[in-house]
């Protein structure tokens, strides 16, 4: 084979990756040069992940080769690609739960350096970027965005000439985002290529300045994001299809939940939310950054964590601090948890074993501890069916499906069981455009028919969309709740970030 | 180059067909043993594959088969209650023992009785014991988060010393025995044989229902959901509204009562008394924990394990007794399948992909 002749830092050159008989990557062409901050767009599933983890060595392409500035290569591992200088921050984290910050990075970097000499470096890099991390602090007890500002980190710390980040700020505040792309532009402005995922094409067109877009395992086109418009790279992305959501109007009724002086600690999250109190047919959204207390507040309304007095919390006037979650679905209270793979759903088992899982009290699934196996086939094929869950069959695995389509069938878990009550936390994280779409859709319809939602989200654009109220969740303190048209994108960034005295005196 | 690579698709069929890798490993592995340990190897596969129908009577030596198939099924069944819920319970040994004890002390608190009616509770107290003493590690988890494995192990050496004291010592029977034992139960008392000449007794046919019993509760009920829930998921558990400390609770309790089940029935119908721990206790209590891995846990599978597993130690105590083979070469092949059947377990969500390129070196050099 000849060396390229192009000035690319990396290109791939008809890249081919199959698993089975799923194809991931066909036919992939590919470059990015140096100094440049390059946008690979596509849905969950379009095959982005699977083209960077062959670049990073994590997979070897079945056909096509690699040039690494200029001269084809094989990296057969993550380790080579590292040491060419090849980093990455993956979406989802690699991260040992029982090991520190500092070790974790220490583990990952091939290089000597380690024990102060490595958290003064930690430090300094955070300070540098505003990654804010406690070197000491174990990874089990952070938050989804504290674990991604160590991923930041260690992928800096090895200077890379190519830097790969996918979905870097799913889970970080505007603020934070935007020290982020200051460091980014920064590494270009260097000579370091960055490849840069996102869903967001607004931080694409504000960050990027040539764009690859990904459907279905090729490349469906490229553009210079500045200068084409958001509709025609949303087109390319998601083919022609209807990406609006639906609204319907509403009509409030009687109370669904209620909280009052609130207080709870459980490890080292905290939560304290004065009063609270969420109407029939109303969308009430929580919003913030990740690790302020949103996990300890979905497991304080679902039952997972229980809290005194009984009557801080009110579900269809039964108060229910001291009921599991059984006691609080009998209430037509659901939940549905952020992490889909291990809460919401068990990766191995089934779709129709899933479907089990929340409704073990459900008298129509199960009578006196036998499961109606017939009747739980017919739910799950009616979660579905409904809200057209893709899958390979109901029989197989959870975690066979795409995120987008487990979702749908999670969140319809609960939706087909016309809750008076639905608490989600991050109804779309991770979930493809049409997904997403879809689910905010059935949430609204849903709160059209009188049921009262609790939305907890990063994603703020997601909030103003489906919210009727909103308020913000900051260090476990939930702030006041406004109508949805009195807050600003801006505003709410700074009391997520607690800038502003989010208790105002209005 | 052999890669690992996850299946897409992981269907029945993968699962069976890295079975019998499995089972072709075990074999081969079998003969090469006897290969080396046998002056007529040919003659020792041979026998050893075919004993049922090489001495006189073939029903003796399946019986004796399907007595240890039961015994080993029963606790094998308990066990995967817990390991499917991430609860390690390695002393059913002991609560073998325990449940034997409890059995003889019902008999001993029923006063003596001679009529079978009294079997049935003799029987549950030998649940109880088990039971109880499984729950042990179970409140030692629950309250002082203690690891199950080493207090259950340990409970299984002094569940030993426990009974040998007991033969000794308050219940000591016959002194003229070579052994330290009980008075034995009266032969009114114990389970009837089946079939006549042979080691089957009514005692196995209720391992039997007790084994079916309890595959159907974790197959057809929401305890069994509950339990593959815990095994990987203890959010999911939670939110699903289970107890994960309820979930130890009743691993234990459950795994505890089948090994006392299996006691009690053993001291009824095969010894008659309890004897001191070295001569009465077989390891039936640890084999059946390779057992339940070797069934994956799957009620199925344990039985059909724990009939291959009997099957190989009848035919090497027959193969020693004919060929003078030590009979050690159960263990060897016990141990060969254990490995196998674990290690082709990764067959079910992976494939073996062979890459066409050898890499000479590892570095990023250019490839021309």
């Amino acid at each position: 084979m000849s060396p390229a002749k192009t000035s690319a830092l990396i290109e791939t050159r008809q890249i081919g990756k199959s698993f089975g008989k799923t194809i991931a990557n066909q036919n992939i062409d590919f470059q990015v040069v140096p100094g440049q901050i390059h946008a690979l767009l596509g849905e969950n599933g379009a095959g982005k992940s699977t083209l960077m983890k062959i670049i990073c060595g994590l997979q070897q392409p079945d056909s096509g080769t690699l040039f690494w500035k200029g001269q084809a290569v094989e990296i057969s591992s993550p380790k080579l690609a590292r040491a060419m200088g090849i980093g990455m921050v993956h979406q989802h984290f690699a991260l040992f739960e029982g090991l520190s910050v500092a070790e974790n990075i220490a583990f990952s970097i091939d290089g000597a350096v380690q024990g102060p000499a490595l958290e003064k470096k930690i430090l300094a890099l955070a300070d540098k970027f505003g990654l804010a991390v406690e070197p000491h602090r174990p990874v089990f007890e952070l938050s989804a965005g504290e674990r991604q500002r160590i991923e930041i980190l260690r992928a800096l710390l090895q200077t890379p000439e190519l830097l790969i980040l996918d979905e870097p700020t799913s889970v970080l505040t505007p603020q934070e985002a935007d020290q982020l792309f200051d460091t980014v532009r920064k590494l270009a402005n260097e000579g370091h290529g960055v490849v840069f995922i996102s869903h967001k094409l607004k931080e694409v067109r504000d960050l990027c300045d040539s764009a690859t877009i990904l459907r279905a395992g090729t490349v469906v086109g490229s553009c210079d994001p500045r200068t084409t418009s958001p509709e025609e790279i949303a087109e390319l992305m998601l083919g022609s299809r209807e990406i609006k959501a639906v609204s319907t109007p509403r009509d409030t009724g009687g109370e669904r939940l209620r909280i009052q002086n609130l207080t709870m600690s459980v490890d080292a999250q905290s939560l304290q939310i004065e009063s609270l109190s969420l109407l029939a047919g109303e969308i009430f959204g929580v919003a913030g950054v990740a690790g302020n207390g949103q996990e300890l507040l979905f497991a304080a309304l679902s039952g997972e964590q229980l809290c005194r007095p009984a009557d801080s919390i009110v579900i269809n006037n039964e108060p229910v601090g001291a009921t599991g979650p059984n006691g609080r679905r009998a209430l037509q209270a659901m939940f549905v948890p952020e992490e889909r793979l291990g809460h919401a759903a068990v990766p191995h088992m089934s779709l129709i074993d899933n479907t089990l899982l929340t409704n073990v009290t459900n008298p129509d699934i199960v009578s006196r501890g036998i499961v109606n196996r017939q009747r739980l086939i017919d739910n799950a094929g009616q979660i579905s069916e409904r809200f057209e869950v893709r899958h390979p069959g109901l029989k197989r695995a959870a975690q066979n499906l795409s995120g987008g389509n487990l979702q749908k069938f999670v969140v319809g878990r609960e939706l087909l069981k016309q809750p008076a009550l639905l608490v989600v936390n991050q109804p779309t994280w991770g979930v493809d455009a049409l997904s997403a779409v879809r689910i905010r859709e059935a949430l609204l319809s849903l709160a059209g028919s009188g049921s009262a939602i609790l939305v907890i989200s990063q994603d703020l654009d997601e909030l103003l969309e489906i919210s009727d109220r909103l308020a913000v969740l900051h260090q476990g303190v939930l702030g006041n709740a406004r109508p949805v048209h009195e807050w600003t994108v801006e505003a709410l960034g700074l009391a997520m970030t607690g800038s502003e005295d989010n208790h105002d005196h209005s | 180059m052999i890669t690992l690579e996850r299946r897409a698709n992981v269907t029945h069929w993968t699962s069976l067909r890295s079975i019998g890798i499995a089972l072709i490993i075990t074999m081969l592995v079998s003969v090469l043993v006897l290969f080396i340990m046998s002056d007529q190897p040919a003659q020792a596969i041979w026998q050893m594959l075919t004993f049922p129908w090489q001495g006189r009577r073939m029903e003796v030596q399946l019986g004796l088969v399907l007595q240890q198939t039961a015994y080993l099924a029963t606790i094998a069944i308990g066990l995967s209650v817990g390991f499917r819920a991430n609860v390690w319970n390695i002393g059913a040994e002991g609560q073998f023992a325990l449940g034997s004890i409890g059995a003889y002390t019902g008999y001993l608190l029923l006063g003596s009785p001679e009529t079978l009616w009294a079997l049935p509770a003799i029987l549950a107290a030998g649940m109880i014991g088990g039971c109880l003493w499984a729950l042990i590690p179970a409140a030692l988890r629950v309250t002082c988060n203690t690891n199950e494995l080493l207090t259950s192990l340990m409970l299984v050496y002094i569940g030993g010393h426990l009974l040998t004291y007991l033969c000794i010592g308050p219940w000591k029977g016959d002194p003229k025995a070579g052994q330290a034992e009980t008075y034995p139960l009266p032969d009114s008392l114990r389970p009837a044989t089946l079939i006549s000449g042979t080691e089957l007794h009514a005692g196995l046919f209720i391992l039997l229902v007790a084994f079916i019993i309890l595959a159907a509760i974790l197959l057809f009920t929401l305890l069994g959901y509950r339990l593959r829930v815990a095994q990987h998921t203890p959010r999911a558990e939670r939110f699903a509204g289970f107890s994960p400390n309820n979930t130890v609770w009743m691993s234990f309790a459950i795994s505890g009562a089948m090994a006392g089940l299996a006691g009690a029935v053993y001291m009824t119908a095969e010894t008659g008394k309890l004897i001191q721990a070295e001569n009465y206790l077989e390891n039936f209590g640890f084999a059946a924990i390779v057992i339940a891995f070797l069934g994956r846990l799957n009620p199925i599978g344990i039985l059909l394990a724990a009939f291959m597993i009997s099957y190989v130690n009848v035919g090497a105590s027959y193969i020693q007794a004919a060929l003078r083979v030590d009979d050690s070469v159960a263990d060897l092949i016990e141990v060969a399948a254990l490995f196998s059947f674990l290690g082709t377990a990764t067959l079910d969500q992976y494939q073996l992909k062979f890459t066409r390129t050898l890499r000479k070196s590892r570095g990023p050099e250019v490839l021309s």
